[in-house]
């Protein structure tokens, strides 16, 4: 049992946060101006072990764009605590073949179409929750605020619901909504910053599923 | 426990088969049925593409809701069956097994019966109907 990714979406469709953990098939970097700065901070170099000089455009962080978002900048990213660095891999990283953007758009578009058919199918305001298949299982909560938990599991775990609920009410409300440095709802950052990443990080590694 | 609902959905993604058997679930039009069936048919290849681990995924197996979940059973020809239970139901699994064999009996031995096009057969029909009935299991 395990936990391969984050997503975190607002209200305007966009994915604000992403992080991953055990993924071992990734997407490719996303295109210039395909998603915000300050979404994940992670380089996304899709051949890991190659010395490559190539910076992500994802990576607006870095380099001096003049978005500060929390003091998310390259000296703490040097020294942000080692709960934050990739665990290295023995397996190699293979690609999904979409860009990262493109990913994030049908992981949005999944969502959001299994939502209204649940709805109108349960004639009610009914939520939907999971889906599984045979290789991974999803989660989805959603705040009233209208961000939405996407999470990505192993299909055997159970739901993941009140976990993504917990990441809301701990390190959400407590790093971003409560930080004034985060622009939330900007439309034109995310709200990565590193005590929500590093509160996070602890959490999802503390969870009993996490392994 | 109960079984709200089948779908057959083609491999076009059209709905070929819809009955509705217990109370619990909206009623809706055939439209609009149609319209849900293929949007599910397109959700279900873009899951299969999301997986996050190398190695091929399935399309979603199993959707849940907070009352109710659809198993969806894919067949070698492309051909969906799903089925809408209460979330608790464990025999979703094997009534789709059982309907498929259904299909493969009543529908696709019927020489009257044009692939890919709308079900309409009495013995699926009473087959469905010996296999799920109204729909209240236990």
């Amino acid at each position: 049992m395990t936990i391969y990714s984050l997503y975190i979406y607002d209200r305007h469709c966009t994915c604000v946060y992403y992080q991953d953990w055990h993924r071992t098939r990734r997407p490719k970097p996303a295109v210039e101006g395909g998603i915000l700065p300050a979404v994940s901070q992670e380089p996304f170099d899709p051949n890991p072990t190659s010395a490559s000089s190539y910076t992500s455009p994802r990576n607006t962080l870095l380099s001096s764009s003049g978005v500060v978002v929390a003091m998310n900048d390259a000296i703490s990213q040097q020294t942000a605590s080692p709960l934050l660095k990739a665990p290295p891999s023995a397996t190699t990283i293979a690609s999904t073949g979409l860009s990262f953007d493109e990913e994030a758009k049908l992981v949005y578009g999944v969502v959001l179409s299994l939502r209204n058919i649940i709805k109108k199918l349960s004639g009610r305001d009914e939520n939907f929750v999971n889906y599984r298949t045979s290789a991974y299982k999803l989660h989805l909560f959603e705040t009233f605020s209208g961000y939405k938990f996407v999470m990505l599991s192993d299909p055997s775990t159970d739901s993941l619901r009140l976990v993504l609920r917990q990441i809301y009410v701990g390190p959400f409300l407590e790093y971003v909504v409560r930080n004034p440095l985060v622009n939330m709802d900007s439309k034109v950052t995310g709200i990565d910053n590193e005590y929500f990443r590093a509160s996070l990080d602890r959490m999802v590694r503390g969870l009993s599923v996490f392994s | 426990m109960a079984i709200f609902g089948l779908w057959v959905i083609n491999k076009a993604g059209g709905l070929v088969y819809q009955r509705n058997f217990a109370d619990g679930l909206a009623q809706l039009t055939s439209n609009e049925y149609l319209v849900l069936a293929g949007t599910l048919h397109g959700i279900h290849a873009i899951t299969s593409r999301l997986s996050p681990i190398p190695g091929s995924s399935s399309g979603a197996q199993v959707i849940e809701g907070e009352t109710f979940k659809m198993t969806i059973l894919l067949t070698a020809t492309g051909t969906k069956f799903v089925l809408l239970t209460s979330i608790a139901e464990p025999s979703a699994d094997g009534t789709l097994q059982k309907v498929y064999d259904a299909y493969a009996d009543a529908v696709m031995k019927n020489p009257f019966h044009t692939p890919e096009m709308p079900i309409r057969s009495d013995g699926f029909e009473q087959r469905i109907t010996a296999l799920i009935g109204d729909g209240r299991t236990s």
